[in-house]
């Protein structure tokens, strides 16, 4: 609960972090959970490649990669709010 | 079938010429750096430049890039294969994470309390100079390893720039001790009339090229770092990080249509060794375990918190011109990043059918890969590119010395002279302190690498590490938390240093029984810590992972305990310190 004077910076900046925070958590859940359950002691003759990588590394992390490049453009341009870091 | 194609060009002028003109143009931004701090403050100028980083700047500056990565990286992906991509996968959210969770309240803090470095910051925030004294103290330990290390790598780097001297490399393997040269020259060993070369060879044992270019290096780096301060190294910095990228994307797209594109690439890495290469853990033929799902989880947690609760990262926040830059930055590091890794895995798999025979000398992969993808280049320009393309990771280890000198000098000068030793000190004595701590500095780090000890890489990562295993808590606390005391702030940092440097030493103390089963030691060692359990990167200096885990996230894991219980068990700060950092400021009447 934010206390009744406190800064208008910080309400935003708390939501941000936890909002980083719990992006990072989701990729960290994702990507280690994909590339173990799909990358190992799997056999290697059912590998296939997806645009030439491994079909775990494409669907585990290049994926993931590039929908965390856009996650992160519309943080920047849709959720985070500036604020005056002056006064 | 794809041939293998090992014929590879030795460097010749082009890689001399490019390094170079790197050195030149660094000094250039450093005289354009000292004009636009001119008629400022001059510790706000100098170690902070005025607080004015633009969006560009920032993003490609304030990460943990540095000549290590750009060559250690691919070494690993050449070594371990595809099981790399996870190692480093959590960069997809280090730009979100580094900017997002304390970058706009750490600027706010740093202006706040007028603070020039992160110790300054934390002293004010908590009202106790102990805080202040130990984090310098600390930032100070971890970052002169790192650099000590990167002074070696651009020394290194600018010996095998001369023609002749080989591939262009940051293996430790590369110190060849002057005898070898000697003998190789056919000079013979005249014992009688060469005394004092015998005694020098034994105070300097690397070739002369190693200490012509650690001196080269370091009067440069000191030199256009003292010149224009915190915006030459950032500017620096940032010419790297562009150059960096260039040479991946012009790596990439040349070297993976040479290898027959990126499936027949990876095909021809599993032929070449075995399917272990595109699989996890990862290729080994001593039979260790790479990437194991524990490891793959911490490197999920080292790169995030190294990226933003490392000292040299948070200064660079500090200095961010406004919240919009901040959020640009994101967004444009995001993409670089995505520019930088993927391709640099791309490519250095490609590398496994071009260059199948590197073996131990992976470190080459991308210095050979250079040369090779560029011979056929008209009229001796391969050789000039390729040049450019190797100066990258010289410009990644200068850009990263000039910001450590900075960091370090500024501790040295702002933490401990302007608040211990003279706090009346007028600018023109900052000034000289400035001058005599950074060039104390240079020389300092120049004469712990006359006779370099071996495994400083290792010690850069560790010292990375158990920076971001230190800050997190009290950063995060100082931001954040009200309740947050100076007492809290002491036992994090302590906590996390300790418990992270602990689990070190044990993985040290695992090693050299390992190494030396014949010691009286080893058994009573081996006995309590268990054999060695063969995963992560072999190498002297592992740490010693319980549950499998990195000693990382056992560092975070007592940083913040130690910051919380510390808090709570002490007075909370005076209502109106709280206040001042939490609260609306009242309108002046």
């Amino acid at each position: 609960m934010a206390a009744p004077n406190e800064h208008p910076l910080l309400a935003p900046a708390r939501r941000e972090a936890v909002a980083a925070l719990l992006i990072w958590l989701l990729t960290t859940v994702y990507c280690v959970g994909y590339c173990c359950l799909y990358g190992y002691g799997r056999d290697p003759k059912t590998l296939t490649f997806v645009l030439g990588f491994p079909d775990w590394i494409f669907w585990g992390i290049v994926v993931p990669w590039g929908v965390c490049t856009v996650i992160s453009g519309l943080f920047a341009f849709c959720f985070m709010k500036d604020a005056d870091l002056e006064n | 079938m794809l041939l293998a194609v090992t014929e590879v060009p030795t460097p010749g002028y082009g890689v001399l010429a490019a390094l170079l003109i790197f050195i030149a143009a660094s000094v250039w931004l450093g005289t354009l750096a000292q004009k636009a701090m001119e008629k400022q403050d001059f510790m706000q100028g100098f170690f902070l430049g005025n607080r004015g980083l633009g969006a560009w700047t920032l993003a490609l500056t304030a990460t943990v890039q540095s000549g290590g990565t750009f060559m250690g990286f691919p070494s690993l992906v050449y070594s371990f294969g595809w099981i790399v991509a996870v190692w480093i996968g959590s960069y997809m959210v280090v730009p979100l994470t580094g900017f997002a969770v304390v970058g706009k309240r750490l600027a706010q803090l740093s202006r706040q309390t007028n603070a020039v470095t992160v110790p300054d910051l934390l002293r004010v925030r908590f009202d106790d100079s102990r805080v202040g004294l130990l984090a310098s103290i600390l930032i100070m330990l971890f970052l002169s390893f790192t650099m000590f290390a990167q002074f070696k790598a651009g020394a290194t780097i600018m010996q095998h720039a001369w023609p002749g001297s080989g591939i262009l490399a940051l293996s430790e393997d590369y110190d060849t001790p002057i005898a070898k040269d000697a003998t190789a020259t056919g000079e013979s060993v005249e014992t009688t009339s060469r005394t004092w070369k015998q005694a020098l060879r034994e105070r300097l044992p690397l070739s002369p090229k190693y200490y012509i270019g650690l001196v080269v290096f370091s009067i440069t780096v000191v030199g256009y770092t003292l010149i224009g301060g915190f915006l030459a190294s950032v500017w620096t910095d940032l010419f790297q990080s562009v150059m960096m990228v260039i040479g991946v994307m012009l790596l990439v797209c040349l070297a993976v249509p040479m290898a027959g594109g990126m499936e027949q690439a990876s095909r021809a890495a599993i032929a070449a060794t075995s399917s272990d290469i595109a699989m996890g853990p990862g290729y080994s033929t001593a039979g260790r375990e790479f990437l194991t799902p524990g490891l793959a989880l911490s490197m999920f947690f080292v790169w995030v918190f190294a990226g933003f609760a490392s000292p040299a990262s948070m200064v660079r926040v500090m200095a961010a011109q406004n919240t919009e830059v901040m959020r640009k930055s994101i967004f444009l590091l995001s993409v670089y990043n995505c520019l930088i890794y993927i391709p640099l895995v791309m490519t250095c798999i490609a590398a496994r059918s071009l260059l199948p025979d590197l073996g131990k000398r992976s470190d080459e992969v991308i210095p050979q890969l250079s040369l090779l993808v560029t011979r056929d280049f008209p009229y001796h320009t391969g050789e000039f590119v390729s040049g450019l393309i190797l100066a990258a990771p010289f410009g990644a280890i200068m850009a990263s010395v000039s910001c450590f000198v900075l960091v370090i000098a500024s501790g040295l000068v702002e933490d401990i002279y302007a608040k211990l030793i003279n706090p009346n000190a007028t600018e023109a004595q900052l000034r000289r302190a400035t001058t005599v701590s950074m060039v104390a500095v240079g020389l300092i780090a120049v004469l712990a690498n006359l006779n370099p000890p071996q495994y400083l890489q290792a010690l850069v990562v560790l010292s990375g590490s158990a920076g971001a295993a230190t800050f997190i808590a009290p950063v995060i606390m100082a931001c954040y938390w009200r309740r947050a005391t100076a007492t809290g702030a002491l036992s994090g940092m302590l906590g996390g240093f300790l418990v992270y440097f602990a689990i070190y030493s044990c993985g040290w103390a695992q090693n050299w029984a390992t190494a030396n089963p014949s010691a009286e030691l080893a058994n009573t060692i081996i006995g309590i810590l268990g054999k060695d359990p063969m995963i992560g990167a072999a190498g002297l200096f592992r740490p010693y992972y319980i549950l499998g885990v990195d000693p990382i996230i056992w560092g975070l894991l007592a940083s913040i305990f130690g910051g919380i219980v510390g808090s709570l068990a002490s007075p909370p700060l005076a209502p109106e310190l709280v206040k001042r950092f939490f609260d609306v400021r009242p309108a002046s009447a």
